[in-house]
């Protein structure tokens, strides 16, 4: 089979972003893989580990520099990947047109993409590429197997937990709890270099985005620096029961 | 052009990463309790950070020593202990037996420690010997059959205690006429579960550095093989001045690395903290000293990279090890010493990280050379120069 994984490169949990004429600036930030997908390259290596005879195919859609966060997962264990390399900022359902199509191109039986992309948290791609291609999805998974070439899991929903079964082609959304991603070796990352990174050009899908960015600004958060005297205690709940409710308005 | 490369951003991703989720969490703890983490040493033999630079072939991941450098900055600004055990299994163990060993030698031992299955550790030093490390006193007398048997201790040795195999110096025959009394010193290796009449003798309470384990070794009638012999008999010092010249270049990139850590956590602290109605960073006495501090790491990190290059080219680098050594410690410490200063009370407490980077950076000033021992090499250097100016002149 042969599965393909989806990878978005997005600032480290710890940069800080800035913006510079109303748009996110990422010069100088650290980028990494965004950690969502980095659980879908895993599940791909552990079905593979777990005895299905796959293909691991890793895709990026973005600038040059996703070159990198691509380098990583060839290193973890995907064996190619493809690089449609366009500075465009693709909005889901743009993205998932060039998601499906090369699903298809390739022949891909399984798509893995991250449950919510870090930098839209939109939480559309996955649905929005299986309606595309006309396979089921399956979001949120937090176990997932693959035998005789069906597929079964679990996933969260609302109030709990459903386990499944479904025919492959699939494509499958992952998050936190689906597993515990490795770390590339030094070795592997060097070797990751001989792997092929095809590189492919947006016009060849077609796509244009639908969705234009116009501005963006960080939500500032301040602190009041209000310090209550709790020498007198009931005093002091009664001024804090008075702030929640006037100041802050947390409660009724 | 000096940006890392793609290969180096991909591996400082993933060290960065590990670092953060693995390293940091406990390393304050670590620092308290001097507990060794035999398990993040396993995990990074597992990612191949213990063998960085030993080839593949070995086991190795076979990297240049820019990129080994850069990854013992980044440990080091996460976790100093942590940083030297790292440093000192990589340049000094393993690279005393890549400088010397045989074929056979480095089949033998190298695949184990790259992947940290045993832990490294070489010792020079003796109570009696430190910097004047040729007047060492361990005895290494050949018996009839060819073996060896080692009698005498080693004082200050990193993973003393912990250590799975060992690269011991040992005197071997009195100095040539004519020549230092650094000629008749020969190299040993042998894994510690092989050998008898070697013990651990006392485990240092240090300044800093307190989950590297530093121990003294003890020798007593030990026994080795007639093949642990590693490099020539009696012309080890050669091969010692090697490897430290390529320790140093490690330690200028932990002193490096400390005192990065120590800049960062200052600047971001007097970006924010607010005295007289304006973060501290902007009065000129507090702005001027990070701009010096952040100077200062930059050059440092030129220096380790010229030495650095020069070695991977195959170029005598001694002269610039010593300079990025010497100089990287020296500013790595006093980049700690004046972030406590920018941290006022704050950088005097355990509650912040600084005080910890200080105790720790300390040691780059001493350990592999002291920093005065840096000004011998280089100065000698000067002085042999000019002196062959005047003479051809």
């Amino acid at each position: 089979m042969k599965i393909l994984t989806l990878i978005r490169q997005v600032p480290d949990a710890e940069a800080r972003v800035r913006v510079t004429n109303g748009a996110v600036d990422l010069e100088g930030a650290t980028l990494v893989m965004d950690g969502m997908d980095e659980y879908g390259v895993e599940q791909a290596l552990r079905l593979r580990e777990g005895g299905a005879d796959a293909e691991i195919v890793a895709l990026a859609v973005g600038p040059r520099r996703n070159e990198d966060a691509l380098r990583t997962a060839l290193a973890m264990g995907a064996d190619r990947a493809v690089h449609v390399e366009t500075d465009a900022v693709l909005d889901p359902i743009s993205l998932s047109k060039v998601v499906a199509r090369i699903a298809q191109t390739e022949g891909i039986d399984l798509v893995l993409v991250g449950g919510q992309q870090a930098d839209w948290d939109s939480q559309a791609l996955g649905a929005a590429t299986a309606e595309r291609l006309g396979w089921p999805q399956l979001t949120w998974t937090n176990g997932l197997q693959v035998q005789d070439g069906a597929l079964t899991g679990r996933h969260d929903v609302d109030e709990g937990n459903e386990t499944f079964t479904a025919t492959l082609p699939a494509v499958v959304t992952t998050q936190q709890g689906l597993n515990e991603p490795r770390y590339p070796t030094l070795p592997n990352i060097m070797k990751a270099k001989k792997k092929e990174l095809r590189k492919d050009t947006l016009d060849q899908y077609g796509v244009t985005p639908l969705v234009r960015v116009v501005g963006a600004e960080i939500q500032a958060r301040a602190r009041m620096n209000r310090v209550i005297d709790g020498k007198d205690p009931q005093a002091a709940a009664a001024q804090l029961l008075e702030l929640l409710r006037n100041e802050a308005k947390v409660i009724a | 052009m000096y940006d890392p490369t793609p290969d180096q951003r991909v591996i400082l991703d993933a060290l960065r990463n590990f670092l953060r989720t693995r390293v940091a969490p406990g390393a304050a703890e670590r620092d308290q309790t001097g507990e060794f983490p035999l398990d993040l040493a396993r995990e990074l033999g597992e990612m191949g950070v213990m063998g960085a630079q030993t080839p593949e072939a070995y086991g190795g991941s076979e990297l240049d020593t820019a990129t080994f450098a850069m990854i013992i900055e980044e440990i080091a600004a996460v976790d100093g202990s942590l940083c030297l055990t790292v440093a000192s299994h990589n340049s000094l163990c393993q690279g005393h037996i890549l400088v010397a060993g045989t074929e056979e030698q480095k089949r033998r031992f190298l695949p184990d420690l790259a992947s940290a299955r045993k832990l490294g550790a070489w010792g020079l030093t003796e109570p009696a010997s430190g910097s004047d490390s040729g007047g060492l006193a361990t005895r290494a007398v050949q018996q009839d059959d060819g073996s060896w048997v080692l009698n005498g201790s080693k004082n200050f040795i990193t993973q003393g205690s912990v250590g799975g195999t060992y690269v011991i110096l040992a005197r071997t025959d009195p100095a040539r006429p004519g020549r230092s009394k650094n000629d008749g010193i020969s190299a040993f290796v042998f894994n510690r579960d092989e050998v008898q009449g070697f013990s651990i003798g006392r485990k240092e309470d240090k300044l800093g550095l307190r989950s590297s384990d530093t121990a003294q070794l003890i020798f007593e009638d030990m026994r080795l093989p007639e093949d642990a012999l590693l490099g020539t008999r009696g012309q080890a010092f050669k091969d010692v001045m090697k490897v430290l010249d390529g320790g140093r270049i490690g330690i200028g990139a932990m002193g490096l690395g400390l005192g990065r850590a120590a800049f960062e956590f200052a600047a971001r602290y007097a970006s924010e903290r607010e005295q007289f109605g304006q973060p501290i960073a902007m009065n000129q006495g507090i702005g001027f000293k990070l701009a010096d501090m952040d100077t200062q790491l930059e050059a440092a990190r030129l220096l380790i990279r010229k030495a650095a290059d020069l070695k991977d080219a195959g170029r005598d680098f001694t002269v610039a090890a010593a300079r990025a050594k010497l100089f990287a410690s020296e500013v790595g410490v006093r980049a700690c010493d004046e972030a406590i200063q920018i941290l006022g009370g704050y950088g005097y407490v355990k509650e912040y990280p600084v005080e910890r980077f200080w105790r720790d950076n300390r040691l780059t000033r001493i350990g592999e050379g002291t920093s005065e021992v840096q000004r011998l090499i280089i100065s000698r250097a000067i002085i042999a120069k000019h002196k062959q100016d005047v003479v051809g002149a």
